[in-house]
């Protein structure tokens, strides 16, 4: 018996799909004049319905080529995207990241780690003791007032990263984030990847390395045309996904 | 039980605390971040009240008492309103980092930007106080009558969060919204009695002080806060019924258009 609380997220025939209209018809006026002349709509169904379960602490690979719906399937775990059919619960603040997301070009780092901090499900007072440990991990020190527009892209992706490690949501989707900055980062990066994620934090891992999923994974997905393929023993699913891209 | 009532209070402080900052952090960027800063927020009713005072007071004898203080609340109310609904049509695009990857509830943006703009308010509004009880000739004095103009903006507050709800989701489907809103402010602003007599707005739009929800507002302001009389309860209950339902069909549009925002914009 699985107790409602131990799960992170059930999803139950959720789907998506995306309607590109060929010219844009977002205009009052456009619309008016164009009463008659419905535009050419485009259906992609990026995501075709799909039941899965994650528990609590678990830490999930997804797997895939390219155009496969991981991004897809991700933002909707995430609640960011809203799903067309099906039902889905999400237990607990998420957070997505890829390359240097989430922040506001407009405020300072100070700011930008405030808020990120909040929206993460943190109090202030929180915030206020992690801090310095979140600026000493991005190596920004110096940077700590300026205009997060001003940052160069590596200084970004370090902060959001910092930000993701250090304050986390209760369910983290990670994007391919082992990519960010120098080797000496990398690898403080496993390390606190290790050390406070692994236990703890639910995680869904995208990513197209293989090492890091064997490694990490308990369960994985392999996607491919829309669909979840198989979902389970990770070594499993990376032999599905090799042998795809063979 | 207990327990399960307290976590949920304690996740509720952190969302106040939230909505706190990001009102504060609204309120930096808008008025410290050019030259003039706050000074500006301050000084744009002081300029616009002696525009409309020598059209309306010189130009057009309208003789109404303390026309400057009867301008200076009209306005401050009319600009939290415009403030409130046209400069928030683009907030999903403008916020879209704080929604686009997580899985924070949207409406928490919009409260927290009025919130910004209520901070803005208070200044106007103590402004008003200092300007109405010293230096205003014909003030009648501060009483207890007063305190109403909180219940006056709580309305206000929900009038202008359900029309940023409705203004902001229309955007994601119909970009030219903006333009759309802009005429039919200037048309609800000269509709609203802002700047002429009350009876003469009366004698020619009879009863329209029922249809436009802000002249109730603005009505009863006056009322609470220039003529030590407690506000038309029968009109406020009308503006607040006319609140509530732009913000029921707000949350609606919300849930059903503002969920694609991510996807849309």
């Amino acid at each position: 018996m699985i107790m409602e609380n131990e799960i992170a997220i059930t999803a139950k025939n959720i789907s998506k799909t995306f309607h590109i209209s060929e010219d844009s018809h977002n205009t009052v006026k456009h619309r008016l004049f164009n009463l008659f002349n419905p535009p050419k709509r485009k259906d992609i169904p990026a995501l075709k319905i799909t039941s899965l379960e994650i528990k609590k602490g678990e830490c999930i690979g997804l797997i895939g080529r390219n155009g496969c719906g991981k991004t897809t399937l991700t933002k909707v775990l995430a609640g960011v995207y809203p799903t067309d059919t099906g039902y889905l619960k999400i237990n607990g603040s998420t957070m997505l990241m890829n390359l240097g997301v989430g922040m506001s070009q407009e405020l300072t780092a100070r700011e930008n780690i405030y808020v990120s901090g909040s929206v993460l499900g943190l109090k202030i007072k929180e915030v206020d003791k992690l801090f310095d440990v979140i600026v000493d991990f991005a190596e920004i020190k110096s940077f700590i007032d300026t205009k997060v527009k001003f940052f160069s892209s590596g200084m970004m992706a370090r902060l959001a990263f910092s930000i993701a490690v250090n304050a986390g949501a209760d369910i983290m989707f990670l994007d391919e984030i082992f990519a960010v900055g120098d080797m000496k980062f990398q690898e403080k990066a496993i390390r606190v990847f290790e050390s406070s994620w692994i236990k703890g934090k639910t995680v869904i891992l995208v990513s197209h390395g293989m090492p890091v999923i064997r490694q990490y994974c308990s369960r994985a997905a392999f996607m491919k045309n829309g669909q979840i393929e198989f979902f389970g023993d990770t070594a499993k699913a990376v032999e599905l996904y090799t042998a795809d891209n063979q | 039980m207990i327990l399960k009532i307290l976590n949920d209070w304690f996740k509720r402080s952190n969302k106040i605390e939230r909505l706190w900052l990001l009102a504060k952090i609204e309120f930096k960027l808008r008025y410290y971040e050019n030259k003039l800063g706050l000074l500006w927020a301050l000084l744009k009713p002081i300029l616009d009240i002696v525009v409309y005072y020598v059209v309306f007071q010189i130009v057009i004898k309208q003789n109404i008492p303390a026309f400057a203080s009867y301008l200076f609340i009209g306005l401050i109310l009319w600009n939290f309103f415009v403030e409130s609904t046209t400069g928030t049509i683009q907030i999903l695009n403008t916020k879209k980092y704080l929604y686009e990857y997580s899985n924070m509830n949207k409406i928490e943006i919009y409260i927290s930007t009025l919130l910004s703009n209520s901070i803005g308010f208070f200044f106007n509004f103590i402004m008003f106080l200092i300007f109405y009880t010293f230096l205003e000739k014909e003030s009648t004095g501060l009483s207890i009558q007063n305190f109403w103009i909180l219940a006056v903006f709580l309305n206000l507050f929900i009038l202008s969060l359900g029309m940023s709800l409705i203004l902001s989701t229309l955007y994601i489907i119909a970009k030219d919204i903006s333009q759309i809103w802009i005429v039919l402010t200037s048309f609800l602003f000269f509709l609203s009695p802002i700047f002429f007599k009350l009876s003469t707005f009366k004698e020619a739009l009879p009863s329209f002080d029922y249809g436009n929800p802000i002249a109730g507002i603005i009505i009863n302001a006056r009322h609470v806060m220039m003529e030590h009389l407690s506000p038309d309860f029968q009109l406020m209950g009308f503006d607040y019924a006319y609140a509530i339902f732009l913000l029921l069909v707000g949350v609606l549009f919300l849930n059903r258009l503002g969920s694609k925002a991510a996807e849309k914009l």
